[in-house]
Parts: C-alpha cells; sequence; structure tokens
C-alpha cells in the first residue's frame, strides 16, 4: 500500500482550483481524500500495477499533468500509510519527491522535529520542546506515562503510537469541495468599518452563488480578519506571521441564500468590535457543504424574504448567462 | 496695511501635531512681514522660551499662550455609547474633548495665570499607579485665571454647537465663558477651505462672525497654524496619525494644507470671504483684522520682565539652615566651621587657606549667591544622614567653600584647582555644582529634595524626547500603511542619525547599501522621515536635574506630575531653565556609586569588615601600590572610567603610579585632547623619551606636573595669567573665548600686547600663544577629572582588594559599558569562582560567599543574583530570598509561590538542581504543580523520599542547551566561556586567542574570534570614521579597529552579528597596548553552523567568497560612497567624519539568544 500527499502550490486566492486539481488525481485512483485548502492524499492501491510505475513515477506523472492542464506546480511525497506520506512532504521538493519505504519509516521519523506530525500544533510542539523532546526519535524514546502526563493521556498514547511509527489512519474519500472561501484583501492597512462590511457584503455574495451553482447549501460560517501587525515572537529578517481573528458561527439553518449569510458575517464581524485595528484582508469560508435538495427551509409569513429569494434566482441565471459580473449589489458596483 | 497677527499657532512642541519648531515659525513670521506672533501650544509651555529667544532674533513681538482641553461646566457624567472592547488594535483615540486657546495679556500675571491653568489641566490626570495618565484636561472652575484672554474657536464646546447649527445652543455655551472672562472673550473664526460646516469649513467661519457679532463678543480671525510652510500638509497627516494610531487614509478626511502661516494678504483674503459670506460689506474684513490686531496688541507680556529670563532665585535662606541670620553670614560661618574641623588652620598653610576661604567668599557675595551654597550643602548634608554615597563633581570642586561645607571631597588647594574656573566676579553665568549619588537611590533623594524644601519649590526638569532617524521611520511607515515587517527591517538597520540624514546615511553609509538599494520603493517615506526630524514625540523626566526656587517657582514654571513616580516636573528643559534663571541643581545617579556601596555593605556582611572608600588616603603620596600595580596590568573592566577599550590603551601607554597620573589620564582621554594629539608627546615625555620643554622659564610651575603639555584648563589660565598679568578671572573669561574662532583673532592681539608689556620677548610669545591657541579651547577642567579620579582609585582599590565584592557590586548595579557576561569573564580570569544560581543560597542582589580559605581571591566566591533571572519582579525575588531555605520542590512551589515561566527558567538554569532530578523532571514536576494549583487534575507527586523529587526519564538538557538556558535566562554564560564550545572549530582554523596575542609581533596577520563586547565609533583626529570593536573570546579581550578602507567590506557584518571572525593585522604602540586592524570579518555562528553541516569543505567556499559585497547601486561616479570626503568642521576646528560619534546599528543580533536583552554594549563613543 503507497499513500501519496501532494500539496499543490496554489497562487494566494486561487483555492477555487483545488476542486479540479482533485480531478486529476481521481484519475489515478478512486481513493483521494482533500487536505483543503490545497492539498490532497491519494491511496495508489491498484494504480501502481494497473499504470505499472511506481509511486515516485506516478508522483512524477501527476506533477506534469497538473503543470500542463493548470500551470499548477506541486510538491509530492510517498509513504506506507498517510502518516509517513504527509512527513515525507515535508522533505520534498517540486520535481523532487520524496519516497519513504516501509521499512526506513521509524529511522525517518526520527530525525523529524515533533511540528511535523500532523496534530502536534505549536502549543504541544512548544511544550514537547521544553522538555527535550524535539524529535520525533526523542519522543519515542520517552515513557508513554510521561508522554501523557506532558499531554494528556490520549494525545500522549498518540502521539506515542505516531512516533514509533505506528499509523493507524486511512485515505478516507470525502466529498471534494468540503468547503468554499473567499477572500477579500485591501491595498493598504484598512480601518474604516464600512469598507469592512463592503468585503463582507462582496464576500458572502461570491459564496452564496457559488454555492448555488453547485447546488449546495452550506451549515457553518467562518469569519477570519487578517490584521497588519506581525506576530511578536516571529519578526525577524524573513517576516513573519500576520495575526488574524477567527470567528466561526452555524447557520440557523443550512442555506446558500446571500442575506441570510451576509447577515450573520455581519454579526460575527460586529461582535469584533474593531476600532483601530489595521485590517489587510477580510476572508470568509461556507463550511459543512451539503446537496440543496436535502436542505430544509423555515418558511416565513413576511413576504421580503420570499421577494429576495425570487430576485436572487433571476439574477443567478442573469449571471449563468451573461457571467458573474452581470448583475451585482447596487451596494458593491460603486 | 501693516501685518498679520497670528493668535494661534502650534509649534512641534504640541506633541505629534505641530509640524515646524518655533525657531522655524518665528523665522517665517517675520520673513512675512509680521510684528507679532503667538504661540500656542497644545497642552504644554514647554517652547516658549526657545520661541522667546527666537523671536528677539526675528525682531518680532512673541505672545505666549496655550491651548488647552477644557472640561464641562457642569462636571456630570458624561454620556458614552459603550462600545465593545476591540479584540484587536484597541480603541480610537477620544479626541472630542473642546479646546481653547488661551493667551498671556498681563505681564506676570497672565504668565503665572498661564503656568498655573497648564499645571492645573495636568495635575487633574489622576492616572495612580499603573493606570495610563489620561490626557491633559482643565477642569472649568479651574478657567478662571487672571490676567488671560480667552479664543473660542472651532474646536471649543460653542464652536461645535455653531457646526451642529444650534446657535441657541452655544449662546448658552456663550455665558459661562461671558461670566469667567467677560471683556477678555474672542471668539476665533477659521477658515481652511473645508466643505460642510465642521472646523475649517467656510459656513461655520461665517457663522461664528455673525453669531459674535449677535452676542456683541469680540470676533478675531486666525489660521490656526499647526505649520510654518504651505505643502507641509502630508507631514501634519503623518503626525495626526501617529497621534491617532491609525494609518493615513488617503479616501478619509485629510489636511487642508492651508494651517500655515499665511501672511497677511492671504489672511485680508480669507476675512474677505469670511466677512462676506456671514452677509456682511467686503470692507467688514477690516474690521475683522482690526479686531485680530487690537487683541494681539493687549497681549503683553515681556520675555526678560515677566517670565524671569535673566533673573535668579534662591529658596529662602531660613530653609538652608541660616537661622534669622543672613546667608552670606551663615554661610562665611560654617565654612569657617570646616576649616576647622578639617585642620587646615594648624596644617602646613594655615595663611594661603584662610586668604583662598575669604577671596571665594567674597565672590560669592558679590554675586549673592550664598543661599545657593547653602542649599547645595544642606542637600548634601542630607544625602549623607540617608547614608547615601554622594559626591561633587563639576567645576564646582574647584571652591575650596564647596569643599569646606562638605559638599566636594578633594582639596583645591592641595590639588591646585582654581575658583576662578568655577566662579568669579566676571563670570555672570550661573555657577554649576553637580552631584553624584548612587543611582539606585537617585529618587529617595528627589524625594528627600522635595521634602525639605516642597513641591512648592522644587520640580525635576523636562527632557522632550524627539524624532532620530528609527521613530521617524515607524511612525512614517505606520502611517503609510507599510509592511510592519519592511518598517521593523529599516528602522534597524540605521545607525541612531538624526532623521533629517536619512537620505545622505543611503547614500553614504556602506552598511546600508542593500537598503539604498530599495529605495525607491517606499516612495514618499524618506522625505516624510526626513521632515519629522527634531520634532518632539514625548516628554520624559530629566535623569538629574532638579530646579530649586523661592516660593514662587509654580508662578514661573508649568508644572507637570512625571509618569512612573509623579514628581513635580517642569514643561521647560534644561536649556530653558538656565534662560529662565531657575536654579538648577544635577543629581546624577552614578551606578559605580550603587556598585561601590554593595561591594562594601557585602563585604561588611560577610566578613564584618567595615570599609571606608572615603577614608582611603590617596590623594597624598603614592597611594597603595597593589592598585596602581592593577591599574597597570590594565585589566581595569569595570573600573571607573578608565575600562574603555581607548582607555586601557592609554593606561597602558601612561603607567600610573600616583593619583595625579590618574587625573591626568582621565583628562587625556577626551575627544578634544585626543584630537589635539595631547596624548603621544605627553608620553613621550614623561617616560623621558623626549625632553621637557617650557616656552619660557615663568610657565615651567605650572606646566611642570605635565611634563610641559597643556592638559588642564588650569593652567591655560595659568599661563595667560602669567604672561599678561590680568588676574585669573580674566584668563579664565580669554580661555572661554578661545573656542570661538571670531574673538580668537582679537584675544590674540590682546595676548600679544600685555605679553609684551610685561617685556616677553616676541618669540616666547609667539610659542606660548601657539600652545594657548592649540590646546586652549580643548583642555580639560582639572577639577572635573579630580572629581573623576576619585572614584576611580576607590573602584580600583576594590577590584584589588575586595574582587568578589567587587565583582557582586558592579553585576548588580550593571555600571559599565560592557555586558554582564564579560564582567563575568573577567572574574573567572581573575581567579573569583563563580557560583551558580540556586534558590537555597541566591539572595535578591549578587553576594559573595567562602568558598575555600586560601585562593587567589581570599577563598570568596560571588554567588549570583536571583535579580538577574529575565522576567523576575521585585517581589517574586523577596519572596524567594525570604522564604530560604527549602526542603524540597513543594515547599519551594508552595511557599516561595514563583510564577510558572519564572519556576521553569529557574529550573532550566539549574537553580533547582538540589531537590534532586535532573532539569527536565523539575520542569515537568512544575508544571504538573501549576496545573494542581490551578484545580485542574492534580493529584498526588511522585516524590522519593520525601525531599527528592523523582525522575521522570526526559532527557537532561545537553551541555550546549544549559549554556544557552543561562545566556536566555541570565544574559551571562555562567557555567563556561561560550566560545569554549567553538574551541577546537577556532583550533582548526589556526585562531589566535586574546592571551596568546600578547606575544604576537606587531604587524603579524593573525585570526582573532569572539563574542562581541562593544562596538563604537567615536570622533577621530584624522576626520575618518573607525569602527572599534572588542570581542572577548573567554582568555582575554581582543581590541579591533576598522578603517574607512575596509568598511565596504566589514561595516554590516560588524554591526549585524554577534559571533565575529576576523582576519587583521598586529597593531603595537606599547608593553601593554595592543590591537587588531581588521581586514576582512566573517560571522563566526554561520561558520560554525556550515562546519556542523557540512564539514570544512563548507566552510571553505564561504571564505573563499570575495569579502565585498558587490556594489550594485549603479556606480555613483568619481569614487562613489563610504569615504566620500565629506567632512564635518567642528566649532573647535578639528574636522569629523559625517557618520562618526553616533550610536551604530544592530540591536539584534542575527545569531545568538540576545532577542531579548543586550549582550553587547554601544555607545555613542565620546567618552565622558
Amino acid at each position: 500500500m503507497t499513500i501519496l500527499c501532494v500539496r499543490f502550490q496554489l497562487p494566494p486566492g486561487y483555492e477555487a482550483a483545488l476542486p479540479g486539481l482533485l480531478g486529476l488525481l481521481e484519475d489515478f485512483t478512486p481513493v483521494v481524500e482533500a487536505l483543503p485548502p490545497d492539498g490532497a492524499l491519494a491511496d495508489l492501491r491498484g494504480a501502481e500495477r494497473y499504470f505499472g510505475r511506481d509511486a515516485e513515477e506516478l508522483a512524477r506523472l501527476i506533477r506534469v499533468r497538473a503543470l500542463a492542464l493548470y500551470g499548477v506546480d506541486c510538491v509530492i511525497g510517498a509513504g506506507p500509510g498517510p502518516l509517513p506520506a504527509r512527513l515525507a512532504l515535508g522533505a520534498a521538493a517540486p520535481g523532487a519527491p520524496c519516497v519513504v519505504p516501509e521499512d526506513l519509516v521509524v529511522d525517518f521519523l526520527a530525525e523529524l522535529p515533533v511540528a511535523a506530525l500532523p496534530g502536534v500544533g505549536t502549543a504541544t510542539a512548544r511544550t514537547l520542546c521544553e522538555y527535550g523532546l524535539d524529535t520525533l526519535g526523542r519522543v519515542a524514546t520517552a515513557p508513554l506515562s510521561t508522554l501523557q502526563r506532558l499531554v494528556g493521556a490520549r494525545a500522549g498514547r498518540e502521539l506515542h503510537e505516531q512516533a514509533n511509527g505506528v499509523d493507524r489512519g486511512r485515505v478516507v474519500p470525502n466529498a471534494v469541495a468540503r468547503s468554499l472561501a473567499t477572500e477579500q484583501p485591501f491595498p493598504r492597512d484598512e480601518l474604516n468599518p464600512d469598507r469592512h462590511r463592503r468585503a463582507l457584503l462582496a464576500g458572502t455574495e461570491e459564496l452564496g452563488s457559488r454555492l448555488r451553482a453547485l447546488e449546495k447549501v452550506c451549515r457553518t460560517l467562518t469569519l477570519t480578519v487578517r490584521y497588519a501587525d506581525l506576530a511578536s515572537s516571529r519578526t525577524g529578517p524573513n517576516g513573519g506571521t500576520r495575526i488574524s481573528t477567527t470567528r466561526t458561527r452555524t447557520l440557523k439553518e443550512p442555506t446558500a441564500h446571500s442575506p441570510a449569510l451576509t447577515s450573520v458575517a455581519y454579526a460575527m464581524y460586529d461582535a469584533l468590535g474593531l476600532q483601530r485595528a489595521r485590517v489587510r484582508a477580510i476572508a470568509l469560508r461556507a463550511e459543512g457543504l451539503a446537496p440543496a435538495d436535502q436542505a430544509s427551509h423555515q418558511l416565513a409569513f413576511d413576504p421580503v424574504d420570499e421577494k429576495l429569494r425570487r430576485i436572487e434566482e433571476v439574477a443567478d441565471r442573469a449571471r449563468a448567462k451573461f457571467g458573474p459580473h452581470a448583475v451585482t449589489l447596487g451596494t458593491l458596483a460603486a | 496695511m501693516s501685518g498679520f497677527a497670528h493668535l494661534h499657532t502650534a509649534s512641534g512642541f504640541s506633541l505629534r501635531y505641530g509640524a515646524s519648531h518655533p525657531e522655524r515659525l518665528a523665522e517665517r513670521a517675520s520673513e512675512r512681514g509680521m510684528d507679532a506672533l503667538a504661540l500656542t501650544d497644545r497642552d504644554t509651555l514647554a517652547g516658549s522660551v526657545r520661541f522667546a529667544k527666537a523671536c528677539a532674533k526675528a525682531g518680532i513681538r512673541p505672545l505666549f499662550g496655550v491651548e488647552l482641553a477644557v472640561g464641562d461646566p457642569t462636571p456630570s457624567v458624561r454620556r458614552t455609547a459603550r462600545r465593545r472592547a476591540p479584540v484587536r488594535g484597541g480603541a480610537f483615540i477620544d479626541e472630542s474633548t473642546p479646546r481653547v486657546t488661551f493667551l498671556a495679556r498681563e505681564g506676570a500675571t497672565g504668565w503665572a495665570g498661564l503656568c498655573g491653568i497648564v499645571s492645573a489641566a495636568h495635575a487633574d490626570r489622576s492616572g495612580g499607579e499603573g493606570r495610563s495618565a489620561a490626557p491633559p484636561l482643565l477642569p472649568r472652575p479651574e478657567c478662571a485665571a487672571e490676567g488671560l484672554t480667552v479664543l473660542l474657536g472651532p474646536a471649543s464646546d460653542v464652536g461645535s454647537a455653531l457646526a451642529a447649527g444650534r446657535p441657541d445652543r452655544a449662546a448658552k455655551l456663550l455665558a459661562p465663558w461671558r461670566e469667567m472672562y467677560g471683556d477678555a472673550l474672542r471668539l476665533e473664526a477659521v477658515w481652511h477651505g473645508r466643505e460642510g460646516t465642521g472646523p475649517g469649513s467656510l459656513r461655520l467661519a461665517a457663522r461664528t462672525v455673525g453669531f459674535a457679532a449677535e452676542q456683541r463678543v469680540r470676533p478675531v480671525l486666525s489660521n490656526a497654524v499647526r505649520y510654518a510652510d504651505p505643502g507641509m500638509g502630508p507631514v501634519a497627516d503623518v503626525l495626526d496619525a501617529a497621534r491617532r494610531l491609525v494609518p493615513v487614509d488617503p479616501r478619509g478626511e485629510l489636511d487642508s494644507g492651508e494651517a500655515w502661516l499665511k501672511g497677511a494678504d492671504a489672511m485680508l483674503a480669507v476675512a474677505e470671504r469670511i466677512v462676506e459670506a456671514a452677509g456682511y460689506r467686503r470692507s467688514a474684513a477690516y474690521r475683522l483684522l482690526e479686531q485680530t490686531r487690537a487683541t494681539a496688541a493687549e497681549c503683553l507680556v515681556d520675555p526678560e520682565d515677566d517670565l524671569g529670563l535673566g533673573t535668579v532665585r534662591f529658596p529662602e535662606p531660613h530653609l538652608v539652615g541660616a537661622g534669622r541670620r543672613t546667608a552670606q553670614r551663615a554661610l562665611a560661618s560654617r565654612a569657617a566651621a570646616g576649616m576647622l574641623a578639617r585642620g587646615y588652620d594648624r596644617g602646613p598653610k594655615p595663611h594661603d587657606y584662610w586668604e583662598r576661604m575669604h577671596q571665594e567668599l567674597d565672590v560669592i557675595a558679590h554675586h549673592g549667591f550664598a543661599s545657593y551654597f547653602l542649599t547645595v550643602a544642606q542637600v548634601v548634608d542630607d544625602v549623607r544622614e540617608m547614608g547615601i554615597r554622594v559626591a561633587a563633581r563639576g567645576s564646582g570642586a574647584g571652591s575650596l567653600v564647596n569643599h569646606l561645607l562638605g559638599i566636594a571631597h578633594a582639596d583645591p588647594v592641595e590639588h591646585g584647582l582654581l575658583m576662578e574656573r568655577f566662579l568669579s566676579r566676571r563670570r555672570v553665568v550661573l555657577p554649576d555644582i553637580d552631584i553624584d549619588v548612587e543611582s539606585a537611590r537617585r529618587l529617595e533623594v528627589y524625594r528627600a529634595i522635595i521634602g525639605r524644601f516642597g513641591t512648592e519649590r522644587v520640580a525635576t526638569v523636562a527632557m522632550p524626547e524627539t524624532y532620530r532617524v528609527r521613530h521617524a521611520v515607524r511612525d512614517v511607515g505606520a502611517a503609510l500603511s507599510m509592511d510592519p515587517a519592511d518598517i521593523d527591517r529599516i528602522a534597524k538597520s540605521f545607525p541612531h542619525i538624526r532623521a533629517r540624514d536619512a537620505r545622505a546615511a543611503l547614500e553614504e553609509l556602506p552598511e546600508l547599501r542593500r537598503l539604498a538599494g530599495e529605495k525607491e520603493k517606499y516612495g514618499r517615506l524618506w522625505e516624510l522621515v526626513e521632515a519629522l526630524d527634531a520634532l518632539p514625540r514625548g516628554v520624559a523626566m530629566h535623569p538629574c536635574g532638579v530646579l530649586l526656587s523661592d516660593a514662587s517657582l509654580l508662578a514661573r514654571t508649568p508644572v507637570m506630575p512625571t509618569s512612573g513616580e509623579g514628581f513635580p516636573m517642569s514643561q521647560f528643559d534644561k536649556d530653558d531653565v538656565e534662560d529662565l534663571g531657575l536654579l538648577k541643581l544635577d543629581v546624577l545617579g552614578v551606578r559605580m556609586q550603587s556598585a561601590m556601596a554593595h561591594a562594601v555593605a557585602e563585604v561588611a556582611r560577610a566578613t564584618g569588615e567595615r570599609v571606608d572608600l572615603d577614608a582611603l588616603d590617596f590623594e597624598r603620596g603614592d597611594g597603595d601600590p597593589a592598585t596602581y600595580r592593577l591599574i597597570r596590568s590594565t585589566e581595569t573592566l569595570g573600573c571607573f572610567q578608565i575600562e574603555s577599550p581607548g582607555q586601557r590603551d592609554l593606561v597602558g601607554r601612561l603607567q600610573p603610579a600616583t593619583f595625579h597620573d590618574l587625573v591626568v589620564d582621565i583628562s587625556l582621554f577626551r575627544p578634544g585632547p585626543v584630537a589635539a594629539d595631547m596624548v603621544r608627546p605627553f608620553i613621550a615625555a614623561r617616560h623621558g623619551r623626549a625632553p621637557v620643554r617650557y616656552p619660557h622659564e615663568d610657565l615651567a610651575e605650572p606646566l611642570r606636573e605635565t611634563y610641559g603639555v597643556v592638559v588642564f584648563h588650569e593652567q591655560i589660565i595659568d599661563i595667560v595669567h602669567t604672561m599678561t598679568d590680568c588676574g585669573r578671572d580674566e584668563a579664565d573669561r580669554v580661555r572661554r573665548g578661545l573656542s570661538d574662532p571670531e574673538s580668537q583673532g582679537r584675544i590674540r592681539v590682546w595676548f600679544a600686547q600685555h605679553a609684551a608689556a610685561k617685556g616677553y620677548d616676541a618669540e616666547t610669545i609667539a610659542r606660548t600663544w601657539e600652545i594657548v591657541e592649540a590646546f586652549g579651547s580643548y583642555g580639560f577642567c582639572k577639577a572635573h577629572a579630580v572629581a573623576f579620579a576619585v572614584p576611580t582609585y576607590q573602584s580600583a582599590w576594590l577590584k584589588a582588594h575586595h574582587p568578589a565584592a567587587f565583582y557582586a557590586g558592579l553585576l548588580t548595579h550593571d555600571p559599565g559599558m560592557y555586558p554582564k557576561r564579560l564582567l563575568l569573564a573577567d572574574a573567572r580570569r581573575r581567579g573569583v569562582p563563580i557560583l551558580p544560581l540556586d534558590v537555597n543560597r541566591s539572595a535578591v542582589a549578587h553576594r559573595i560567599e567562602l568558598v575555600s580559605e586560601s585562593g587567589k581571591s581570599g577563598g570568596w566566591g560571588l554567588r549570583l543574583a536571583l535579580s538577574d533571572v529575565h522576567g523576575i519582579s521585585e517581589a517574586e525575588a523577596a519572596r524567594i530570598a525570604d522564604g530560604q531555605p527549602y526542603a524540597s520542590l513543594l515547599d519551594f512551589w508552595e511557599r516561595a509561590r514563583p510564577s510558572r515561566p519564572l519556576a521553569q527558567r529557574l529550573a532550566q538554569v539549574g537553580a533547582l538542581d538540589s531537590f534532586g532530578a535532573n532539569r527536565r523532571d523539575l520542569q515537568l514536576h512544575l508544571a504538573e504543580l501549576h496545573r494542581g494549583s490551578r484545580g485542574v487534575g492534580g493529584g498526588q507527586l511522585p516524590l522519593s523520599g520525601g525531599r527528592r523529587t523523582a525522575s521522570a526519564g526526559l532527557p537532561d538538557l545537553s551541555s550546549a542547551e544549559r549554556l544557552s538556558a543561562e545566556l536566555g535566562v541570565l544574559s551571562m554564560d555562567v557555567s563556561r566561556n561560550l566560545m569554549d564550545d567553538h574551541r577546537e572549530f577556532l583550533n582548526e582554523l589556526g585562531v589566535v586567542s586574546a592571551r596568546r596575542l600578547r606575544e604576537a609581533r606587531h604587524g603579524e596577520t593573525v585570526l582573532v574570534a569572539g563574542a562581541k563586547a562593544a562596538t563604537q565609533t567615536p570622533p577621530i583626529r584624522s576626520g575618518k570614521r573607525v569602527i572599534f570593536t572588542t570581542l572577548d573570546d573567554g582568555t582575554g579581550l581582543v581590541d579591533l579597529a576598522f578603517f574607512d578602507d575596509s568598511h565596504d567590506a566589514c561595516a554590516h557584518t560588524v554591526f549585524h552579528s554577534w559571533l565575529l571572525l576576523v582576519r587583521g593585522v598586529v597593531q603595537r604602540r606599547g608593553p601593554r597596548s595592543l590591537s587588531v586592524v581588521g581586514a576582512a570579518v566573517w560571522n563566526l555562528a554561520e561558520l560554525v553552523e556550515l562546519r556542523r553541516e557540512g564539514g570544512l569543505d563548507a566552510v571553505a567556499p564561504r571564505l573563499a567568497e570575495p569579502v565585498a559585497e558587490p556594489v550594485d547601486t549603479g556606480g555613483a561616479p568619481g569614487g562613489g560612497r563610504g569615504g566620500t570626503g565629506r567632512r564635518i568642521r567642528m566649532p573647535t576646528g578639528y574636522e569629523m567624519h559625517p557618520w562618526a560619534d553616533l550610536r551604530p546599528a544592530g540591536e539584534e543580533a542575527s545569531q545568538g539568544p540576545s532577542q531579548m536583552r543586550k549582550l553587547w554594549h554601544q555607545s555613542p563613543g565620546s567618552a565622558g
């Protein structure tokens, strides 16, 4: 069993290209798991025999196709399970896939920093490093009980297993697009709440129409506000990570109706109470997508709601015919 | 028509509001034909003195005023819509409080009124400890000061009611103002060409004029000026952004660009538009201007008479122990008492002493300064009584009366110090006596002074912090929405230079070349950065000045509380208070005094031996041989004044053997003498390599002590006096005139005439004049040098006799120019055992501990202090020290209650090692104790045997990790020198250690390496920029110099790396004087990394790379950059490299654990 872990080098804001790229992987194997925003796991089971090529050759093939079809480069790691594959990805470069053979997994792991493990976030990694457990090799030799004292019972056990090369993960095919995202950047530090709300409105409009085009509804909406400020610990000659705030809300009912999304987005934004924050971008993500025909909708006596939905339907048709910018809200057109 | 008078003008002293300096405003006003100009800064009068002086120069009449935020007439809880607290970025700065302009009208009363309301506005901001102070706000009842004229402009409550279209409400708001000020009330109309009805709009201006007519209040026209010249709107935008802490929004409301100092014609046009819009005939504009002029004419405050420029006030005599006698009588009797107490009346030359004392008392009586001397004596007595070390410095040490009163330590007669250098009948400036106290207890001294004289007589002095290049880059970058990472990088790559030099520095400094390449990318940044140059951006308490006055102080200076301690602080800076005739006493906190006090206290605590440093008899005779042996060995790290690389070099060449040699040594190491090359002839004469020559045998007497070389001011005075018979007081005046090229010519003629009249031949006169001219303005005041040399000797004595206590004092109070880790390395080299941090033994401060009965240091070791742990609070340190001893980890955790990060750090550096288990295991236990104490989880502690902590099987810290923990937590490499880890690699490279370097030949090419301990670019005689660096490699120090020709290749690496590998040539100038001239430099940390990863083969290509960075700036023809040959000519005549004498860049080390605290020293260069 060989698993490939692919990361496409999407330019920022090109998340929407991921479904197509996943389709490309599905040409090789049906067992593909999307890792949004830009990655995927693919189980090559029969593919190696079917194509008569080994994992490394297939990886090169995938890269060439992605470049030819989408102009997108990718990095590929391969291993006997999802975990080694993901970790191998870190050691790979475009055009140089990294393949970890089954018998070398433990040795390969031993050299890696703990933070490389998926599921080990900055907090856990910091804890482990404080105690000198900075590589997976050291984690593997530490007593299980000590690990559990450090990071908790369950996480400790998982860590122990993973560090010892025991991989219980599988590639689970998932819906190609489990979420849709949109990001509105600002050309300078933006403090004006009107412009922020305008960005939110543009975002929800876009999400709504994309959802409706896919005939999906979403269950939750996530707002990410990115600021100009850098995390203080990370400033340095190479720059740093931008600080951001993330808020998630579950909708009253799953929907693709833009005004419904907008009101939730506004509510999340208002709750932040931003005043002097230097906002550089506002991103929205619709999550928990489900087919639209399975969604329920609470009818209301208010005719306005009904009218809005009708207008939206008409606008969608116009867009389908004349392009996405054929019909827009007056607020956004100015 | 005659000029227009601007009544509302903000200068740069309005923090982050005004964009022009007061001098510039006065200049422009005069150029544009005005004859009066008001300065009404926001919340401050700090610019007044400079403004008054500038106006006098420009020939216009100054008006003084202030713009203040005022409270509601009926103090009620203001309804403010409570906004949600922002999750990020903070709330907007609220600037909605109405602001009103006050002008001083009636002379001294008006000025006192202004001072009063400014003090009142600042007094009310009861921020208290911890809370940030509220912006200054004048409560309405306090507004009723006498002698003021009030302008209600667009920003006032009346103005905003008018802007809102509510004349009815405006009338209601006007009533209390009218009641308070009656005829002195004016309504101020401003038109900045804005749209709408807001401030600066034509409609509001017209409404104001109409409303004024309706209410029968006189209107005036102003331009609410905030910059001198048109086109400075963008600068104002940046300042607004910096004040409001938001970026400039180009689509939002920007500055109108109209708020400049418009001339009379432009203001007439403005007046015409306003009156027309208000519905009057155009000629009414003249009435408006006439009202404005009349208002200006009423405001009569004379800078000399009313501000008190040029008069002096001392505390009342009864406060300084004069009782009912006059101050002069009290002073005379105290001086006589001092004479008897010190036994000078029974000494060898009693007559000299008495005569000198009476002469001095006469001079003091002549000026009426007796109270001043008594005041200083009182302060010194109080300080001494508190058990704080105190010493006088400055020319005041030359006065015998000061010595007799106990202010100055050294006997001026013995050392040949002259009173005339300090005070004489012909010197009209205020004398100044500086006193040094222990830095750690400086604030106590302040409190004692305030307690003695009362807050109505005492205030500290302000020190405006002005924009220099780094802050300017940060503020402008933030205003322009630049990427914070870029801002940070740009700001940090600049040395600490003036903002106006930003572009010139980019052109000329080799280490900025990379930045210069991307200069265009940042557009307006550079222009705006330069526009902010020297504008005040904040105000802090001056670290040493204290104002002492009689009870009228508060009527003459506005006072605000300092942010931390709440001391009263005058808004004027040290130059201003001198001009205002306020008596300033400089109380300097000297860390070395604290360090010595600590060392003495430690010796007393640990051994019971009482050391009295002031009783050491060293001023006469040979002093202590061990001390001078130490000084001559140049291992003077940590000794006052003689520890810098240049001083160590000089001490090595001079080989001091007596106290007088120390005085000379300190005097020689000044920019002047170094620049005038007085050092070389002196050394040569001292060691008998050159004959001692005097221009005339009459001059042998003053010059003998320095082998015929002029070193001291006192010698110049004596020479002039001897040659011309003019009296020493006149000679001092002559000496002062020497630094001014213009008066120098006159003095020369005068000198030649008088000397010839005394019968000296022309050749002698010419030779003497040569000396006087060459060294006159450079020499050093001997009184200063003697005052400096006392702590120098005392610290060297401590280092020689009580080394462990000496280092304990140094490390506790950190007085020196070097990082602590270097002191530690020095201690290790001198055989003082370094005892690690231990919660059971370490105290808050560094201590000494008996290690063994024998050994170099007398068996005393140095125990590191808790206070050096990163992030420890005073309370935590005290709690840990109080709870000692601790039986177990649990015991420590429960009783000392350290915060978790602190406990972790203590574990990392081994302070908890006595509780068993390895350091990582201890950390785990601490984490669980922490969790348990929060009530989460918890449970039993795995302790074995109750006392010892059980192992958890975690890997212990490796030796490298321990070292890095020590550097990170203590900023010191405690267990061993950090260079030891690289020893093997350095041996591979053939690097010469500092110890072996002493045997190196002159001219030999060597490789040296080490951790950077100090960098300086001091002014140098040749006018070149030389980078001096000191490296520490564990075996000693290596002093390096990089000259102009190597800067292109080296400067960036030297400034921005911590561990350095240098190729250079050995320079020897004496048996103990040795330095290396650098030719190539590499970042050692990078090489070590390469060695570790790729072996020597990886290092080789890095070394093979051409050391010079490619010049990719398109080529500046004709020699290009770097040594462009531009030189700044100093007023004293010698040339200086434009970029010498400034603090170099490179706060962050690209390698090494120095992110948080300093590990090496950088100083602006010139010593003293």
